[in-house]
C-alpha cells in the first residue's frame, strides 16, 4: 500500500492549485476523479447544481474520471483530488475506494453517507442475514426470493462504514447532500490553497 | 431555582470573561453568564429543571484552578474569575460532541427534528463539526411507537435526561427514568415498559417538547416541517378553565404543533393531553358548510342564506314561549355579551353545566393567581373535584407541590385518580366519624398556607358538609391563615357566562319539558364531543326528537348534529377570536391561528344572523 504518498503529496498538490486559481491561464489544471459508492447520487447532482458556474470551474479542473462525465479512459488516472460520495458497502467497493486513495493526492469524502456512513449505515443494526433476507426473501415486493449468489455480484460487508474508516480522508464535507454553495466553497478554497473552514453557517448535516 | 423568593442578603460580583456580572448568592455560574448575555453551550440544562452536569458542554475555567467545572451544576463563588470560552474548551467540548454523535445512530436526514430543530445538531454547527474523529459505534437501539401521540426513538437520544427531569419535576408522573450502566445506559418507561402498557404516563408530551434531539417526536408533527421554519401564534387552550397559554406552530396554513406558552403565568408551558395533542393530533369531522334536512329527512349542504331563511321561519312560526336558547359553557365572553342580547327572543335560555356544577356558578367566585398559591401551599385539599381528568396542569402542580415540596394532600369526595396514591388523607367516602376528623385535623396541624381546590361535587350535602368541618379546623388553629379557596368548575368558561348572566342547568331534560318547545337553539360551539353529551340522556334523546326544529351550531359533527333540522358551522379553537376568564379571573385572549375553514362562522355572528 502507497498510502503514506497521498500524506506527502498534500502539501505539493496545494501549490499548483493555488497557482492555478491566482493564474488562471497556467496550463495545468487540477486533475479530479469523482466515484460513487454507496450512496443515492445527491450529492453528484448537488455537484451539478453548480448550475454556470461549473463552466468557471471547470477552466480550472479536469475531471478525468467520473460516473458523470463520458470517461475515455479505460483505468482510473493519477489524479490531484479524489472526491468520494457514499460509503464502504461491499468487496468492489473498498478496492475502488483504495484505488483512488492510491492515485489521488487530496481525497475528498462529499456527503453524509461518504462522511457518516448515513442512511446506507442503518443496516448495521441489524446482522447481514437478516438485511439480506430482508430485502431478497421478505420484502412485499419480491416475485422471486433468491439471494443474490453469482460470484461476479460483489460481497457485502457485515456494516456499511464511512470512508474514514477505510482510508484516510483529507476533508469531509457533510450534508445531504451538501449544498452546492457549500460544494463550490470548498472547492474554490482548496483550490486557493486553503483548507475550508467549518462554521454555522456552511455546516449542514441533513 | 426560584431566586425571587431569596432573600437577598448581599449580591455576589463575578468576572466572566473579563466582564463584571452580578448575581445572586446560590446561583449557577451558567445562571449568572446567561443574565449577563454570556453564552455557555448546553444541552441538558433546561431552565426550570434541576441542574443535572451531563452532557458537560457548559463546562468553564475558572482561574487559578486547573480543574474545569460544569458552569450548569457549580455555585458561582464571589470574586472568581471565569473563562468560558479558550481552545481548551472547545476542544474538549468538540471532543464530548463527537462521542455524542459517534454513541448512537444520529442520522439526521431521516430526523423529524433537522434543519434546525435539534440541539445537538446546532451545537455540532457551533462548534465546527465536519467529520467525527472517533469510530461510529451503530448500536442496534429500540424505537417505541407504542405511545397515542408520540414516539421515542433512542437511536437520537443522548441521555441527557431532560425528559426524565421534566416528568418528574413538571408533570410529576415519574414514568420515564434510566436504566440499566455504561454504554447500556437507557431512558425507560416506569420498570422497563412499552409507553401503552404504561400505568403512569399521563401523555402529556411535556418529554417531547423538552428533549433537545429527535428522541422523543410528536407523531403527528413528524415530518411536517421543521418547527424552526414555522410561524407560531399564542393563544388560549379552550379544553379547561385553567386557559392555559397556547403556543402554535404553523406552517402552510396547517397546524405543525402544539406547545406550552412559556411566557403564560397559568401553565409556564406546560399542557395537559388536552391541549397538547387531542384539539388538533385527533381525527374529528368538522362542518363546514351548513347542513338542512330535505324531504327524504337528510342532512343535505345548503347555503348559509337558505340556511338562515328555514330558521326564521321556523322561529317565526313558533310563539316566544315555544322558542329556547341553550349555550355550551365553552363560548366566548363577546359572544356570552351576545347571546344576552337575546334573552327577550326566546322563553327560555341557559347554558348546559355538568352535574352540581349549576351551584358553583350561582355565585361565581375567581381565585387571583390560584396556580401560584397552589405551588405555594403547604397542604393541599380536593373535594369533589377531578383535577387529573378534567386539568392536568393543575394535577401537575398538585403533584410536584406534595412531591417535590412536601406539601400535605387530602382528598375527599372525588372518584379515585393517580393523586390518591400521594393523598395523606383519601376519603372517596367520608365518614362523619370523630376519630376520621381528628385524623384530619391531625394532618393539617401546623399549616400556614393551606389550600383548597373544590369542584362542582363540593356543591353536594357531602362536599359541604366537608367544607364545613374543614374551615372549623382552621378556624381552630390558632394564629393559622384561612385556606385559599380555589373553585375549579368543569366548563371552560362557565363561572365567567354566569357572571354574564346565563343560567347554568345541569338537568337539561326538565328545562326542555316545562313548556313545549317549537324552536331549539343549541350552541354547542367547539365542544370536541360536539354536543353529544346532551344525548347522553335517553329522556333528554327524546324530548329532542319531538321538538320540530333544532337548530344545532357547533364546529365538529356528532350524533346531535345528526338530529338537528339545520346544522350552522362554527369556528374551532384555532380560528377563534374573542376572550375567555379563566379560573384566576384573568381574561385570555383567543387569537386566530388559522383561517376559517369552509364557510363556518364565529358563534356570535352566527346568533347575530339567526335572532337580530
Amino acid at each position: 500500500m502507497k498510502k503514506t504518498i497521498g500524506k506527502k503529496v498534500t502539501k505539493k498538490t496545494t501549490r499548483p492549485a493555488a497557482k492555478a486559481a491566482a493564474a488562471p491561464a497556467a496550463p495545468a489544471k487540477v486533475r479530479v476523479a469523482t466515484m460513487w459508492l454507496s450512496g443515492c447520487s445527491g450529492c453528484h447532482m448537488s455537484f451539478l447544481d453548480l448550475d454556470e458556474r461549473l463552466v468557471g470551474l471547470m477552466k480550472l479542473i479536469d475531471i478525468l474520471f467520473s460516473p458523470i462525465v463520458d470517461t475515455k479512459v479505460k483505468d482510473m488516472p493519477q489524479v490531484d483530488v479524489g472526491i468520494v460520495e457514499g460509503c464502504v458497502n461491499n468487496t468492489d467497493q473498498e478496492h475502488e475506494l483504495r484505488m483512488l486513495r492510491d492515485r489521488c493526492k487530496i481525497l475528498i469524502a462529499l456527503g453524509d453517507c461518504a462522511c457518516t456512513g448515513n442512511i446506507p449505515a442503518l443496516r448495521n443494526q441489524f446482522t447481514l442475514k437478516d438485511c439480506l433476507a430482508r430485502a431478497y426473501e421478505q420484502a412485499e415486493s419480491n416475485r422471486i426470493s433468491c439471494i443474490p449468489n453469482d460470484p461476479l455480484v460483489p460481497k457485502l460487508y457485515p456494516k456499511a462504514r464511512p470512508l474514514q474508516e477505510v482510508v484516510k480522508v483529507d476533508l469531509s464535507i457533510p450534508g445531504c447532500p451538501p449544498d452546492a454553495d457549500t460544494i463550490w466553497y470548498a472547492l474554490t478554497e482548496l483550490l486557493a490553497g486553503r483548507m475550508p473552514q467549518w462554521t454555522e453557517k456552511n455546516l449542514r448535516y441533513d | 431555582m426560584r431566586s425571587e423568593t431569596m432573600t437577598a442578603t448581599k449580591k455576589i460580583s463575578l468576572t466572566i470573561n473579563g466582564k463584571v456580572c452580578a448575581g445572586e448568592p446560590g446561583q449557577t455560574i451558567l445562571e449568572i453568564a446567561r443574565a449577563n448575555d454570556i453564552y455557555i453551550p448546553t444541552l441538558c440544562y433546561l431552565k426550570g429543571l434541576t441542574s443535572w452536569g451531563g452532557c458537560r458542554l457548559c463546562i468553564v475555567e475558572i482561574v487559578g484552578s486547573p480543574k474545569i467545572v460544569p458552569s450548569c451544576a457549580t455555585p458561582a463563588v464571589d470574586g472568581s474569575k471565569i473563562i468560558t470560552d479558550s481552545p481548551r474548551l472547545h476542544g474538549l467540548r468538540k471532543a464530548t460532541l463527537e462521542l455524542l454523535f459517534s454513541e448512537r445512530n444520529h442520522i439526521c436526514p431521516m430526523c423529524p427534528y433537522n434543519k434546525g430543530d435539534c440541539g445537538l445538531q446546532h451545537q455540532g454547527y457551533l462548534h465546527g463539526i465536519n467529520n467525527v474523529r472517533y469510530q461510529y459505534l451503530y448500536p442496534a437501539m429500540p424505537v417505541d411507537l407504542t405511545a397515542k401521540y408520540f414516539g421515542i426513538d433512542h437511536n437520537r437520544c443522548i441521555l441527557c435526561g431532560r425528559c426524565v427531569r421534566t416528568c418528574d419535576e413538571i408533570q410529576g408522573v415519574h414514568t420515564l427514568d434510566v436504566a440499566y450502566r455504561g454504554i447500556r445506559n437507557q431512558v425507560v418507561v416506569d420498570m422497563l415498559k412499552k409507553f401503552s402498557e404504561s400505568e403512569t404516563c399521563t401523555s402529556c408530551g411535556a418529554c417531547v417538547a423538552n428533549c433537545p434531539t429527535g428522541a422523543f417526536f410528536d407523531k403527528a408533527a413528524a415530518f411536517r416541517g421543521p418547527l424552526a421554519s414555522c410561524q407560531t401564534v399564542l393563544t388560549t387552550c379552550t379544553e379547561c378553565p385553567l386557559g392555559c397559554g397556547l403556543k402554535v406552530f404553523v406552517k402552510e396554513n396547517r397546524i405543525v404543533n402544539v406547545w406550552g406558552d412559556p411566557d403564560s403565568p397559568v401553565n409556564r408551558g406546560h399542557l395537559c393531553v388536552k391541549g397538547r395533542y387531542e384539539t388538533w393530533a385527533e381525527p374529528r369531522e368538522r362542518i363546514t358548510q351548513p347542513l338542512l334536512r330535505d324531504k327524504d329527512g337528510k342532512l343535505q349542504p345548503a347555503t348559509w342564506d337558505n340556511a338562515i331563511a328555514t330558521i326564521r321561519k321556523a322561529a317565526k312560526a313558533a310563539k316566544k314561549t315555544e322558542k329556547a336558547l341553550l349555550v355550551a359553557p365553552r363560548v366566548t365572553n363577546e359572544t356570552a355579551q351576545t347571546i344576552t342580547k337575546f334573552t327577550g327572543k326566546v322563553d327560555r335560555l341557559a347554558m348546559y353545566v355538568t352535574a352540581n356544577e349549576a351551584a358553583l356558578c350561582s355565585e361565581p367566585s375567581f381565585n387571583a393567581d390560584a396556580m401560584r398559591k397552589l405551588e405555594d401551599a403547604d397542604a393541599i385539599i380536593i373535594i369533589g373535584a377531578q383535577p387529573s381528568r378534567d386539568n392536568g396542569v393543575v394535577a401537575a402542580r398538585i403533584r410536584t407541590t406534595v412531591r417535590k415540596r412536601e406539601a400535605k394532600l387530602l382528598i375527599f369526595h372525588a372518584r379515585k385518580s393517580d393523586l390518591d396514591q400521594y393523598a395523606n388523607i383519601c376519603a372517596h367516602e367520608v365518614s362523619l366519624e370523630h376519630q376520621f376528623w381528628n385524623e384530619v385535623a391531625a394532618v393539617l396541624e401546623g399549616a400556614q398556607k393551606p389550600a383548597i381546590l373544590y369542584g362542582p361535587n363540593a356543591m353536594t350535602p357531602i362536599g359541604v358538609t366537608v367544607m364545613e368541618r374543614l374551615i372549623k379546623i382552621f378556624e381552630g388553629h390558632p394564629g393559622g391563615q384561612a385556606p385559599t379557596l380555589i373553585g375549579l368548575p368543569v366548563g371552560t368558561n362557565s363561572l365567567a357566562l354566569a357572571g354574564a348572566g346565563i343560567e347554568a342547568i345541569e338537568d337539561v331534560g326538565p328545562w326542555l319539558d316545562a313548556k313545549p318547545l317549537k324552536f331549539l337553539h343549541i350552541v354547542a360551539s367547539d365542544a370536541p364531543d360536539g354536543g353529544a353529551g346532551l344525548l347522553d340522556e335517553k329522556y333528554v334523546s327524546d324530548l329532542l326528537n319531538q321538538i320540530p326544529c333544532v337548530v344545532v351550531q357547533a364546529g365538529y359533527r356528532s350524533a346531535l348534529t345528526d338530529k338537528a333540522a339545520v346544522v350552522l358551522p362554527a369556528t374551532i379553537w384555532c380560528e377563534k377570536s374573542g376572550t375567555i376568564t379563566n379560573l384566576e379571573g384573568r381574561r385570555l385572549s383567543l387569537r386566530p391561528v388559522l383561517p376559517v375553514s369552509g364557510e363556518a362562522r364565529e358563534d356570535a355572528a352566527i346568533l347575530e344572523s339567526v335572532f337580530a
